[in-house]
């Protein structure tokens, strides 16, 4: 296990959710790419941590901080998406069309 | 020597008051009239006791080792809390009636405490002094923005909007924090002291791909070339108050983000990033302007519109910081005042009629306030000399130019030309264009006159301020 390994896994990650976004046509598969997207950022802090010399405790809080914020940011996108349900009846993003040029 | 508690009194007076408000609304029985009585007291306390704090042209005052307050600091705070106040006082209305087609707004005092959170995000990025802090004022400052956007429940375009926002917005998030990490890699340390010292003594590719991912992230919040698409949407989706906060609160977090991020950790490298800035820049505004021409409906105009004036900001940041933040500052100021001008006006307007240029039409003839005051917010956006705007461009681009990157200024003034056209267009419903049929009545209460008003003499005394204070022409040598 050295620091290449974890940032290859990490960026692999993010490519994933990348490919994923683009790729997924529902809602909350979007939102599940975006946290992948997030969480390989999380690695990559932890990484540098923990095989890096300098500041190892900032990078591990950093992504402890993450996760919480992140999940507050899923939490509005979850009540966005319930309340675009509820008017939609789906949660396919080829209805986002009714505001356009 | 003021001591730190002093010029920590406005923040705190802030963070409080979003909970103030909510405690406030739960207890007391008048549950409108006292919360909106509470905020607005305690934003224009905020206001002043920034006023009370001396600018000092110094380092700043550090708290903890990770919170400065510094010039740049109190007066972008100043922007964010008068961008505060004229987002609540133009939100007001809409909580009474529906207005340009949607229902009426509902909750005001949630809404009010979201709002300042969102400003409170504002002050927590330009005191940042450390990664994690910056991280966590940006996500506060766009958070509550996500909510504000779909506020109004019982509006469609509301929730499609926010939708579009929120997926772009944790998109750049993400990029962002991933450049962060590589950044923390690279420097081996989150705090912006150790960052500069690290890009001082040299660089490497991982520093470049960090400022790559940086930059995307950025790029989605301040609406950078191509990662605007998502601005016209959510700012036509948004309700009218929301649009307004998001084009000068949002915005200008955004531009305090990079100007506290290039002119602190990264200044060592700045002149090896300034050719992306300036690619990024001209083509914002480009495309802005271009957008702009062919709208039809206002506040899809107005998103154009920020997005182009964007890119002139980030002209400014060609520069060497004491000139580039002297003129942002200025800027800001004077946008946010145009800015809500033109919004006070829509908001009116869009209270009898839809938020379309044709609802201009016959304007002047109707009700010459607000046509005047149209006028003036749309010339001093648009950079016309005896207002306020045209100073403002003129050291954003004088910043621009102390670096000598000439090329970059010319094509953005030219731009500016193309811009004139647009915001003539406006100006031409408003003065030129006859009425069709007959016009619905537009009237005015009595705090959307005083703001107009006040907005309106704004615009011509900024312009005028330069030559009055040392203050704004410090940075500047001629």
């Amino acid at each position: 296990m050295t620091l290449m390994n974890c940032l290859i896994l990490a960026f692999l990650l993010f490519g994933i959710g990348v490919w994923g976004l683009i790729h997924r046509r529902h809602l909350v598969g979007m939102l599940i790419s975006m946290e992948l997207m997030l969480n390989a950022a999380n690695i990559n802090f932890i990484a540098f941590a923990y095989f890096t010399p300098g500041d190892s405790t900032s990078g591990s809080i950093f992504s402890a901080f993450v996760i919480a914020v992140t999940a507050c940011e899923m939490a509005i996108a979850l009540a966005i998406i319930v309340s675009m349900y509820r008017r939609h009846k789906s949660l396919d993003v080829e209805q986002l069309r009714d505001l356009h040029d | 020597m003021y001591s730190i508690s002093n010029q920590l009194i406005p923040d705190l007076i802030l963070l409080a008051l979003p909970f103030l408000i909510l405690i406030v609304r739960l207890c007391s029985k008048r549950t409108t009239v006292m919360p909106w009585r509470i905020a607005n007291l305690g934003l224009i306390a905020t206001f002043v006791m920034l006023n009370m704090i001396p600018l000092t042209n110094s380092e700043g005052a550090f708290f903890l080792s990770n919170w400065r307050v510094d010039d740049f600091g109190v007066l972008m705070r100043e922007v964010f809390v008068l961008s505060g106040i004229l987002g609540l006082w133009l939100a007001k209305d809409y909580f009474d009636h529906g207005a340009d087609g949607k229902p009426a707004l509902m909750h005001i005092t949630e809404f009010m405490a979201t709002l300042i959170f969102a400003t409170f995000g504002g002050f927590i990025v330009v005191s940042a002094c450390d990664m994690l802090t910056l991280f966590l004022g940006l996500e506060m400052a766009t958070i509550p923005m996500y909510a504000l956007t779909a506020w109004n429940k019982r509006d469609q375009y509301g929730s499609e909007a926010a939708t579009k926002y929120i997926l772009m917005g944790s998109v750049a998030t993400a990029f962002e924090l991933f450049g962060f990490s590589y950044l923390y890699g690279f420097a081996g340390s989150i705090h912006f002291s150790q960052i500069a010292s690290a890009t001082s003594a040299g660089t490497s590719p991982l520093l470049w791909i960090a400022l790559l991912f940086i930059f995307c992230g950025i790029g989605f919040k301040l609406t950078l070339f191509p990662f605007y698409t998502w601005a016209p949407d959510v700012y036509e989706g948004a309700p009218t108050p929301v649009t307004a906060v998001l084009s000068v609160t949002s915005k200008a977090t955004a531009i305090a983000f990079l100007v506290v991020l290039l002119y602190g950790p990264l200044a060592p490298v700045q002149d090896k990033i300034v050719p992306l800035v300036a690619l990024l820049a001209c083509t914002t505004l480009f495309v802005g302007n271009l957008g702009a021409l062919k709208q039809s409906r206002l506040r899809r105009f107005m998103a154009y519109s920020s997005i182009a004036q964007a890119g002139y900001i980030m002209i400014a940041l060609l520069g060497p910081g004491y000139i580039s933040k002297t003129a942002i500052v200025y800027y800001l100021f004077v946008y946010t005042v145009a800015n809500y001008l033109a919004f006070f006006v829509f908001g009116v307007i869009g209270h009898y009629r839809p938020e379309s240029f044709n609802s201009l039409r016959g304007l002047s003839k109707q009700n010459t306030l607000l046509a005047v005051a149209l006028a003036a917010a749309m010339f001093s956006l648009a950079g016309i000399p005896p207002l306020a705007g045209f100073f403002g461009k003129f050291h954003l681009f004088f910043s621009g130019a102390t670096a000598g990157h000439y090329m970059v200024v010319a094509f953005a003034v030219l731009n500016n030309v193309l811009a004139l056209y647009y915001y003539l267009q406006v100006i031409k419903s408003a003065w030129a264009d006859e009425p069709e049929g007959e016009l619905s009545p537009i009237r005015m209460v009595k705090r959307q006159r005083f703001v107009v008003i006040a907005l309106l003499a704004a615009t011509i005394l900024l312009g005028v301020l330069p030559f009055v204070s040392n203050n704004v022409f410090t940075g500047f040598t001629f």
